[in-house]
């Protein structure tokens, strides 16, 4: 019995595969580029959808073909072994350069970059590692490492917010607690330190209102989390926390449709247009921003020109536009964004310098 | 007409096989919709699971979770119980699994049996809880084994980063040594690199270790007579209370073990975070298999083959991955309304017979 149903099953499989030999794999010119996207969707506001958007602007310059060239993919899990059947995937199938956005590709592409040596890879957030004890970073000629600074940026955010609110109570919201979404709080941090040492504002970020939430998807967490700082008198919360973010700009957008005044910085991208709760008026006062796209796009051409950087590992930061608030943050009064234009002309020649550690900020 | 496939094949096996038909025609219209060519794209799904020595490793891989999973669930479906825990009690055997092999350093087949030893306590522990407050207090298991998952959930959260952090990994434990892993190089070469392992033979002697229980010996009969009717079972002598508690520790034991193939055999190390989605699609799977251990075995290979050819049909045509999920799940979908088609079957039977 079961050797029959096999028998059929296996029949069926057969018939499919015939025909599809008739219809060949689209023909493949120029550039090939393929994403694997972290945990999460591709739309979701902040890394999958940074990168892809960044892959698509590369498209449009090189004059790809956007049904042909360019592929995302989605694992079904998160272990590495599910990322590596992807990379395996868009390899076969003639991607021959990968970006992979999150830390979390660590060892796969520690892995992908010996077995595939032919293929192109760009690392988001982390260095290709074999994840053992003591072990070091190894990034292979064929295979780019981007990092961020966003602490940076993060400075940058809490600048602006200081001189915008002036005085009152910020909070932060994070998602997992590691370091790229703590470099966002402790540069937040030092942003509003600075601002009340030099620019004369008092604002003050209390320890019980800096929170990582623990995950990057848990949107009813945010929610909750933003009400309870917005019941204690938080002005602004800052969120670097993915779907948890979604949640809390959920909860500040209906604050506002019922009068209240309440604000969101945003993260990653430029947010603004995700807070809009009545006609183009937003929550989000400004976001700290890492140009995930920028490098995404950056990295792309330069294999085009045969410029790829392989073995490198490149920083982003405010040196090269890789980091910083929005170019229009229709919620910040226009002092405020001359002001914070200038400090961030003195990060950039040096004059200020963001910690990346902790020392003795909140958490 | 007569229906010869039907005559020749038990009832339940044609009702499975029928709910994979109808989900994959379900599937090509989803395809259809989109625009795109179903044959085209089932030609590539089932390429991405077959096409290479090292695909297909990696399908059977992919599936040895699922078959261990799908067998915890049905086997508590046969002793009437519902087993949504499969979730939690895999990630905690996974995380004692990992937590042994990151702490002894024993020779490879001394180490692996102590794992896979802590993985079965483990996930019997994590079902023992519920089953012990369903025969005690009559709280309902579904409830309790739901909770229990967050439960696991949060102890890993908490445990990995604390005695097992990673060098730079903060969401993830420590690679565990080859050592300690299922993965042997006799079996990753017969495949061609794949990264199939140990984990699947556990899996085959699990279904055929299941069967014998369930068929051939008494406590088997027992527990599923409890399964059919507790009260009956209980006028005839059978403690009804050790049997609820027995189960669900059979069943746990079985999710713990498709936890340690998952964390210590197809992957290297255990992350926070994340349930992993096996403990659910195990629930599919058993429907599909129709709660037997080989139909299990069958349906589990056939999700892992879906699982392991989405991202190849993806990269081969413009399917987005997000319409081949939702073409995977429309089966899954397909597969679990199957007391439907049986209904269907059924009226079909009896119109021929021209009642």
């Amino acid at each position: 019995m079961v050797k029959k149903s096999i028998a059929l099953v296996l029949s069926i499989m057969m018939v499919m595969t015939l025909f599809a030999g008739c219809s060949g794999a689209g023909g493949s010119g120029g550039l090939k580029v393929g994403m694997v996207t972290d945990s999460g969707t591709i739309d979701d506001k902040s890394f999958n959808q940074g990168t892809w958007e960044g892959v698509n602007k590369a498209a449009d310059e090189l004059k790809l073909d956007k049904q042909k060239n360019i592929k995302y993919l989605k694992p079904t899990g998160t272990t590495e072994a599910d990322y590596l059947k992807e990379i395996t995937n868009l390899h076969d199938a003639g991607y021959k350069f990968i970006v992979c956005p999150g830390f979390k590709f660590s060892s796969a592409i520690f892995k992908a970059q010996d077995k595939y040596s032919d293929t192109k890879f760009v690392l988001i957030d982390a260095a290709p590692n074999s994840g053992e004890k003591g072990a070091k970073d190894v990034v292979k000629p064929n295979t780019v490492s981007v990092f961020f600074a966003e602490h940076e940026s993060g400075f940058l955010g809490g600048v602006a917010v200081a001189l915008q609110l002036k005085e009152g109570d910020v909070g932060f919201i994070g998602g997992m607690e590691i370091p790229p979404v703590q470099k966002f709080n402790w540069g937040f941090q030092q942003g509003i330190k600075y601002a009340n040492e030099n620019l004369g504002t008092k604002i003050n970020i209390k320890a019980e209102n800096v929170v990582y939430q623990g995950s990057f998807d848990n949107v009813a967490a945010g929610q909750q989390l933003a009400a309870q700082m917005y019941d204690k008198g938080v002005k602004l919360i800052f969120t670097a926390a993915g779907g948890v973010g979604v949640g809390a700009i959920n909860e500040a957008k209906a604050r506002a449709k019922a009068g209240k005044q309440v604000w969101i910085m945003g993260v990653d991208v430029d947010q603004y247009a995700d807070g809009i709760y009545e006609g183009d008026k937003s929550i989000i006062l400004t976001s700290a921003m890492k140009k995930v796209d920028q490098a995404a796009a950056d990295m792309i051409k330069a294999e085009k020109d045969g410029k790829f950087p392989g073995g490198q590992t490149i920083v982003f930061d405010s040196k090269n536009n890789g980091v910083g608030i929005p170019a229009k943050n229709p919620n910040l009064t226009e002092d405020t964004t001359k002001k914070v234009g200038e400090i961030f002309k003195k990060i950039q020649a040096g004059e200020i310098k963001v910690s990346a550690e902790k020392g003795d900020l909140i958490k | 007409m007569k229906l010869p496939i039907i005559k020749g094949i038990k009832k339940e096996t044609a009702v499975s096989l029928l709910a994979v038909v109808f989900g994959l025609v379900a599937g090509a219209l989803f395809m259809l919709m989109t625009g795109n060519n179903p044959f085209a794209g089932y030609a590539f799904l089932f390429q991405g699971g077959l096409m290479s020595i090292e695909r297909i490793g990696n399908t059977l891989a992919t599936s040895t979770p699922l078959i261990l999973t799908g067998l915890s669930i049905a086997f508590a479906f046969k002793t009437g119980m519902f087993n949504v825990g499969a979730a939690g009690q895999m990630l905690f055997g996974g995380f004692c699994a990992t937590a042994v092999g990151l702490t002894l350093n024993l020779p490879k087949p001394l180490l692996l049996t102590l794992m896979l030893i802590a993985a079965i306590l483990g996930g019997a522990l994590w079902a023992w809880v519920p089953g012990f407050l369903k025969a005690r207090f009559n709280v309902h298991e579904v409830v309790s084994t739901i909770m229990m998952n967050w439960i696991s959930y949060w102890v890993v959260y908490y445990t990995v980063p604390a005695y097992f952090k990673g060098e730079f990994l903060e969401t993830e434990s420590r690679k565990i040594s080859d050592h300690a892993s299922l993965k042997v190089a006799w079996l990753s070469d017969l495949f061609g690199g794949s990264y199939i392992n140990l984990g699947i033979l556990l899996a085959v002697i699990a279904v055929i270790v299941i069967s014998f229980i369930l068929d051939k010996t008494v406590m088997g009969y027992e527990l599923k007579s409890v399964g059919f009717n507790r009260f009956a079972a209980e006028y005839a002598g059978v403690s009804v209370n050790r049997s609820i508690i027995l189960s669900m520790m059979i069943s746990g034991a079985l999710a713990g073990l498709g936890g340690a193939a998952l964390y210590v055999g197809n992957a290297s190390n255990i992350q926070i975070g994340i349930l992993p989605s096996q403990g659910m699609d195990g629930i599919a799977v058993s429907l599909l298999g129709a709660n037997s251990p080989l139909g299990v075995l069958g349906a589990a290979i056939f999700f892992g083959l879906l699982y392991s050819g989405k991202g190849f049909m993806n990269a081969m045509t413009n399917i987005p991955p997000e319409i081949a999920d939702t073409i995977i799940a429309t089966i899954i979908y397909f597969a679990a309304t199957s007391v439907m088609i049986e209904k269907f079957i059924d009226r079909i039977i009896r119109r021929k017979r021209g009642e």
